[in-house]
């Protein structure tokens, strides 16, 4: 279990004690015991094994905060996760000891207007692994509710399935924007965001899809994941329309919906301006709080702003796209580490970093 | 070029191939020609038409004249008891009828309005028509607050041009409305308009960018998107005059009261017209009478 074997202790009852990676301060993660809450009649006790780490949990590190989350006490970090089912509760009636699961991150309260009216992403009581004061899931074990535990088929990875976290916002993102056979799609940046809405895209049947980015790396890889074009941009918000020109070119039709996954002023700015009227622009990325973006000009052309966050109901159809194959996310996962201290300071390094890390990944 | 665009008028003759109007109707005109051969005519989005023709928007000359020549189809029938005066007030009716097609406005939509000049009123008028529940007016001005008061307005709130003051102005307006804001209109297009509508409408709800301000705004989106606030562009309208012709003939709307000035056709009224329209102030609608 993990590497050196030194991550865990035994208690004196002779159980391993639950250890995880814990967000002590900033830049600071260790290794802790975890004391699960006890297991209720529709909870089911998982043992991870696989964790991504997302640029929120770098944002964390780095920073102690995200938007209006705060850090205030030592949190749990991670939420990008599979395991295997080790015990369920008395009303679990569709999971069993040994059954491999992908987990969605969110408890929402299913009391308010939001949850009943089904948009539980945007639940103001949310309880989300990682997102403070709410523990993550970067641990030997925890306690979820079973209703968010997905069986995977056989020849699906527990790490696919923890894919299938970034995967679900590609996925929510395609079905707000009405991605379909006859969309033409432009996707900003090439980051883990951009590579994951544009596979989600292609797997929503989208003809064309043309990629952007800073960097040719990363625009490489998109060219081999199946980006039907893809075009270098700059910084600089003078090359807006030159870029426009270029983006046209290369999807050789006019652009039904952009996303932007990256959030800036220069990314929404090319992407209002690129998008035919009556297209979707929708901000995926979360970059700036405030932005100065032509708006007018675009709501004159009546290109709409769709706005994302998160997912709802999208384990299910991602499972499925990669059971069928529809979707291979394994060429996104570029690095691997253990649980052990070293390992889990080295890996948020490595994710943090950028460069040719895309999504790294815990084996537990 | 002939200016003007907001008409309505009788009809002196027709063409061969025209079957439903005859010399002596009372029409409304819609302004703009669309190409009907390009997607978006064909997609029925034709107010998008890249070769739109429209009165008074270069090099199309507009209706302010004793006659002009348009195709049957975009000239409307008046019932009996609407007035001309009403029918070119569809025009501008159009607008906050499109604005409510495209933001969804229902029985379950409290509305918040972001300015109470004529378009911000007509807005109104038709979020009501449309059954929303409770609808709140905001402007600089407290004249055209109380003139948007006198016109149903659930509530109104004064609001500045101080973009210090959005996080006040939200809770006034979440207090006034009495509930969650569901879809916001900003009618002026400012930073200061829609980063508000942005910071205080609901989650999953929607801000519809009506008026045409500034070019380039400052606003915080990502917050927004972040709560699925979606921001619906409008341009001008597309289908929308049997509705407000209906609207207007079963007194649903009543736009009579935003017509505050009126004038004749003459080289000094024409003049000075304008130059009413130009002061605001209490001018909401002046209308010309030929």
């Amino acid at each position: 279990m993990g590497k050196g074997g030194k991550s865990h202790e035994e208690t004196k009852s002779g159980e391993d004690e639950n250890m995880a990676a814990w967000l002590v301060g900033l830049n600071t993660l260790k290794i802790q015991p975890f004391k699960l809450p006890p297991l209720g009649p529709h909870d089911a006790r998982v043992r991870m094994k696989a964790v991504g780490i997302c640029g929120s949990d770098v944002h964390y590190l780095k920073t102690m905060r995200c938007a209006d989350f705060v850090v205030k006490e030592p949190m749990v970090i991670g939420h990008e996760c599979a395991g295997i089912i080790e015990e369920v509760g008395s009303e679990v009636k569709n999971l069993v000891p040994g059954d491999r699961v992908a987990l969605e991150p969110g408890i929402s309260c299913w009391r308010c207007d939001l949850c009943k009216d089904g948009r539980y992403n945007l639940c103001p009581e949310m309880k989300f692994f990682a997102t403070p004061p709410v523990h993550g899931s970067l641990a030997h074990q925890v306690v979820h509710p079973a209703d968010l535990c997905f069986k995977l088929p056989d020849n699906v990875s527990l790490e696919e399935g923890a894919m299938c976290e970034p995967l679900s916002v590609g996925v929510h993102a395609c079905r707000r924007a009405n991605i379909g056979p006859e969309t033409n799609v432009l996707v900003m940046g090439a980051g883990p965001i951009g590579l994951v809405t544009m596979m989600a895209v292609r797997a929503f049947g989208a003809p064309r899809i043309v990629i952007v980015d800073v960097d040719d790396n990363r625009l490489s890889v998109a060219k081999n994941l199946g980006a039907d074009g893809i075009v270098k941009v700059s910084t600089d918000m003078q090359d807006v329309a030159e870029e426009v020109e270029r983006i046209c070119k290369a999807m050789g039709g006019g652009v039904d919906v952009s996303f932007d996954c990256a959030g800036f002023n220069k990314t929404m700015s090319t992407a209002l301006s690129a998008t035919r009227a009556g297209g979707k622009v929708c901000l995926v990325g979360m970059g700036h709080h405030e932005m100065t973006v032509p708006l007018t000009p675009a709501a004159t052309r009546e290109v709409d702003v769709i706005g994302i966050f998160r997912y709802r109901n999208t384990w299910p159809l991602c499972i499925e796209f990669l059971r069928s194959g529809k979707i291979d996310v394994k060429p996104l996962i570029t690095h691997r580490f253990g649980f052990s201290q070293k390992e889990v300071e080295e890996a948020f390094e490595t994710s943090a970093g950028g460069g040719s890390a895309i999504k790294v990944m815990f084996n537990l | 070029m002939v200016i003007g665009h907001e008409c309505a008028g009788i009809i002196e003759e027709t063409g061969s191939e025209v079957k439903d109007l005859v010399p002596g109707d009372r029409v409304a005109l819609e302004p703009g020609i669309s190409c009907w051969r390009c997607d978006l005519c064909k997609e029925g989005r034709y107010n998008l038409c890249p070769d739109m023709k429209f009165f008074g928007l270069p090099p199309f000359h507009g209706s302010l004249a004793r006659q002009i020549v348009h195709p049957a189809y975009l000239c409307f029938k008046l019932p009996d008891n609407v007035s001309l005066e009403e029918g070119a007030l569809c025009e501008p009716l159009s607008v906050a009828v499109h604005a409510c097609r495209r933001g969804n406005i229902s029985p379950e939509t409290n509305v918040l309005v972001m300015g109470a000049g004529p378009i911000g009123l007509v807005t109104l008028l038709a979020a009501r028509a449309f059954g929303a529940p409770r609808i709140v007016n905001v402007d600089v001005d407290g004249n055209r607050l109380s003139v948007a008061k006198e016109l149903g307005a659930d509530g109104v709130v004064q609001v500045s041009t101080n973009m210090q003051d959005i996080p006040k102005e939200v809770e006034t307006i979440c207090n006034v409305m009495g509930a969650k804001v569901d879809v916001s209109f900003d009618c002026a297009g400012l930073s200061k308009t829609m980063s508000t509508a942005l910071s205080v409408t609901r989650a999953g709800g929607k801000v519809c960018l009506v008026g045409l301000g500034h070019n380039e705004m400052t606003v915080p989106l990502t917050p927004a998107a972040a709560r699925e606030v979606d921001v619906i562009g409008v341009f001008r309208y597309k289908n929308t005059w049997p509705l407000c012709i209906e609207l207007l003939r079963s007194g649903k709307i009543d736009v009579k009261p935003l017509i505050t000035h009126r004038f004749g056709f003459s080289q000094k009224e024409i003049e000075e017209a304008f130059e009413t329209s130009a002061g605001g102030g209490n001018a909401i609608k002046v209308m010309f009478n030929l």
